[in-house]
């Protein structure tokens, strides 16, 4: 069983407490099962007696998880709690226990057909070609990370292959990556071709602009807590002149409305908006406030169950600063 | 307990809750059962660990206001069924633990902070609030609550009420008992009440004390008005090495009997030193580690901190200066995090006990000398954590590295450490305890640490709960099958 060779975490996360406060799930449920100690419980549970891996409830609480990794961030000694669920998942997975919803969504994920146009040396995939005038863009669904949080490796596998395919075929050298769950997912897959995230590009390239706008920037759970929080975005904001300020009361929780999972709102719609509400709740001035996040996931989550939040991506700000 | 799940019975009961609080806030999934199980106590642990079957609650129940807890309280007395109040479950004691199965009562909805009163310094919120939710929004309104335990993140305020629980900045600024203005309660027939707004004054023995550390036994706490500090312009540490844990002893009471009013002392006796402020901390010396901490205005806080200093070096000393201090501070709470915390199979238990300056040492030599003698299998550690004008914490640990393989023979061994540490402290003017609580753990302890007075307590449990639906069974309370 995969959640075998977690057994470090297992252990420590089990009876342990220090970090409830910062699980978005568990936030808006309240439920004790929805944190790292109650899924380590569950988990537990599981590697001592398999039998426990039937069991709907445990496998419900598994894919509940919004992967937000804010936990592990936090933890002193960084026991790798997100990566238990998804060992676990695994294990679902491979039993043929996955939920009908979740084998579905899947199916989906599994239909991709990725192109590559335009012309340039880099190679750009992402929603605003507009910023990247030098680069080719590549298209056409998720190269392979969401099948991987889902549980479904081989399938995440073949994905990512359609996706490499397409990308050594454009001939480019370097892949600019604007979706956090993406770049995570890329960054470390090629030999000989560079992964960078978009802000990244964007910081070196320099933006002109004379914007003096306040603005609050959500983190992104792959930015910072998956990739040890890259500064790239928020420099990037403040070069662009944007004054960023403290979203919320502290920065540790995480406000991505289930950005780590990738596809939480296709198979909880009422738990991602609970969680946009939170944010909602958190914010100085949610009619008013400028909010800036540099995942589209996190952005049309925000908006599809609040239309009033002024929520933008960091490439969108970025645009509007060049325009000012 | 009438329940049975799956019965036509359970699934009225289930139907009267889902009316007061909605379907979607009553939980009855395995996953839910599961976490709600078990606590901080090491005993629900150990059985979890060995794989036995733990006592789960039969619905856990999220409610929103004190009129949807008075309901549930109501349709409880009718159904005679247990009601428990689970905050964080980060209490250490099994006062969360639902034993006779029953309605779980999970306060965490009940999470906002509902006014700021800069003029009185005050706050109220709903006590299901996390502690470090709470600290956040006060900080950001720009104060402090200044309780800062170690379980801030772990636990609720309504938790803390219930235990008189304690921050590492009590010496100072108090204990929940200290901190708390006044109490908005659900009694256990389901009227909704409220204690005097402040804190001080004649009319009458004081309800908002009696509330404080009731464990859910004699109510439900579902509002507190708390006090409120300004962030203070300065805090500074320092620390000292003596040779012996009596010399630490000795310069820590002068500090607090001189009536200086430092934030924080805190002493570790020797094998802590040279174990956890070694691991934790990387200060690897020989000997009992003082630190203390002063706040305030800077130019008081660096007059008391050299008064401070003047005491420690009037014994034979190390200055370990600021920084071993500081560094301290900065890591306070890393000591609770795996792997820095023991944790299974290690059989462990924090033998929490106050007493005077004068009975303090005693209390430990008692409890140190009753572990060595009686279980060689045990280490025993200590530091002194919470320091008043007129005694101190002791925030000892008995360690098994090795604990017997069978749950059964483990709990015994357990239960009877636990017995005769805490019996020898009482012999000795020790009082168990300052911060836990008692909940299942201790229960047993309550007649022999009272005497005659525990029936007071006795009566007034049974006059206030007449069905005994209130958290049966902890604090040395009837239980429900009795
Ligand atoms: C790592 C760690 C470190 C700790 N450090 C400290 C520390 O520094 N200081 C300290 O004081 N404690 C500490 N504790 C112990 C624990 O956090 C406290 O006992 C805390 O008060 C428990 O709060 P909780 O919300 O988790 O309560 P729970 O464990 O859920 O419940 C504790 C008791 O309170 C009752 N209760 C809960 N809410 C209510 C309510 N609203 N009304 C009535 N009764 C209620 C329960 O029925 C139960 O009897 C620590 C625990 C851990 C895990
Ligand atoms: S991730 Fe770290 S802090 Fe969180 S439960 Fe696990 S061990 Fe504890």
């Amino acid at each position: 069983m995969n959640i075998k060779k977690c057994i470090d975490a297992i252990n420590a996360c089990r009876f342990c407490f220090m970090c409830r406060h910062l699980d978005p799930v568990g936030n808006v449920t309240f439920n004790e099962s929805d944190t790292p100690r109650g899924r380590a419980l569950i988990i537990d549970k599981i590697r001592m007696d398999r039998e426990n891996l039937n069991n709907q409830d445990f496998i419900n609480t598994m894919y509940k998880s919004a992967l937000s990794a804010a936990n592990r961030y936090h933890c002193v000694s960084h026991y790798d709690e997100a990566g238990l669920v998804l060992a676990v998942r695994k294990d679902i997975v491979e039993a043929g226990l996955a939920p009908e919803a979740v084998k579905k969504l899947a199916k989906e994920l599994e239909h991709v057909d990725f192109k590559v146009e335009g012309k340039g040396s880099n190679l750009y995939f992402g929603e605003m070609p507009e910023l990247y005038p030098d680069s080719k863009l590549i298209s056409g669904g998720d190269p392979g990370k969401a099948l991987e949080v889902l549980g479904f490796t081989n399938e995440s596998k073949n994905v990512f292959e359609k996706f490499k395919k397409a990308v050594i075929n454009s001939k480019c050298e370097t892949l600019i990556v604007a979706e956090p769950s993406s770049y995570d997912f890329l960054k470390n897959k090629f030999d000989n071709i560079k992964v960078i995230h978009s802000s990244e590009y964007l910081l070196s390239a320099g933006v002109n602009s004379q914007t003096q706008s306040k603005a609050y920037y959500l983190d992104s759970d792959y930015l910072k807590n998956y990739n040890d929080n890259l500064k790239a975005p928020r420099e990037l904001l403040e070069s662009a002149g944007y004054k960023l300020a403290m979203f919320g009361t502290n920065q540790e929780e995480s406000y991505s409305v289930g950005e780590g999972a990738v596809v939480y709102d296709k198979l909880y719609p009422e738990l991602a908006k609970k969680l946009a509400e939170r944010v909602w709740e958190q914010a100085d001035n949610p009619e008013t406030d400028l909010i800036i996040t540099a995942s589209s996931y996190t952005k049309s989550i925000l908006k599809k169950y609040n239309p009033a939040f002024n929520v933008i991506t960091v490439e969108e700000a970025v645009l509007k600063a060049k325009g000012n | 307990m009438p329940t049975v799940q799956k019965s036509y019975m359970y699934e009225m009961i289930r139907s009267e809750l889902a009316w007061v609080v909605g379907e979607e806030h009553i939980q009855t999934t395995d996953s839910d059962k599961l976490g709600h199980s078990i606590d901080y106590y090491w005993v629900p642990e150990l059985w979890h660990d060995r794989g036995e079957k733990l006592t789960p609650p039969d619905f856990i129940v999220h409610p929103a206001t004190a009129k949807e807890v008075s309901e549930i309280l109501k349709i409880a007395n009718t159904h005679n069924i247990p009601v428990i109040p689970w905050g964080g479950g980060s209490g250490s004691q099994g006062g969360a633990l639902p034993i006779y199965g029953g309605i779980m009562l999970d306060m965490k909805r009940m999470n906002k902070v509902l006014s700021i009163d800069p003029v009185s310094m005050t706050t109220t919120v709903e006590v299901g609030i996390n502690t470090q939710h709470l600290e956040w929004e006060i900080e950001k309104a720009g104060y402090s609550t200044m309780h800062l335990p170690a379980s801030i993140a772990c636990a609720t305020l309504g938790g803390f009420i219930a235990h008189r629980g304690t921050g590492v900045l009590s010496t100072k600024y108090g204990k929940m008992e200290d901190m708390i203005m006044s109490l908005e309660v659900v009694t256990p027939t389901g009227e909704i009440i409220n204690t005097l707004p402040v804190p001080r004054h004649a009319s009458g023995p004081d309800l908002t004390q009696m509330f404080l550390g009731s464990e859910g036994t004699l109510g439900v706490v579902t509002k507190a008005t708390m006090k409120i500090h300004p962030i203070p312009e300065s805090r500074k540490f320092h620390a000292f090495l003596f040779k012996t844990m009596h010399d630490a002893m000795v310069a820590g009471s002068r500090i607090m009997t001189s009536r200086l009013r430092p934030c924080v002392i805190r002493l570790y006796d020797e094998p802590e030193t040279a174990k956890l402020i070694k691991k934790v901390l990387g200060i690897d010396k020989q000997g009992a580690y003082l630190v203390f901490g002063f706040d305030g205005y800077e130019k008081m806080v660096d007059l008391e901190m050299e008064q401070a200093c003047e005491i420690c070096k009037t014994l034979e000393h190390e200055d370990l200066g600021t920084e071993m201090g500081q560094s301290w501070w900065d890591n306070r709470y890393k000591f609770f995090y795996p792997p820095y915390m023991f944790h299974m199979p290690q059989a462990f238990g924090t033998l929490d006990t106050v007493a005077t300056f004068s009975n303090i040492e005693k209390v430990y030599w008692a409890m140190k000398n009753t572990i060595k003698e009686n279980f060689p299998q045990a280490t025993f550690i200590g530091h002194f954590s919470h320091w008043y004008e007129w005694g101190c914490m002791l925030y000892a640990r008995f360690i098994i590295d090795e604990p017997p393989k069978d749950p059964h023979e483990a709990i015994a061994l357990y239960n009877k450490i636990w017995d005769m540490a805490i019996r020898a402290a009482i012999k000795e003017g020790g009082v168990i305890n300052e911060h836990h609580g008692v909940g299942l753990k201790l229960g047993r302890i309550m007649k022999d640490l009272y005497g005659p007075a525990y029936k007071v307590l006795q009566d007034i449990k049974k006059v206030m709960d007449p069905n005994n639906i209130m958290n049966p069974g902890k604090m040395g309370f009837q239980g429900k099958g009795a």
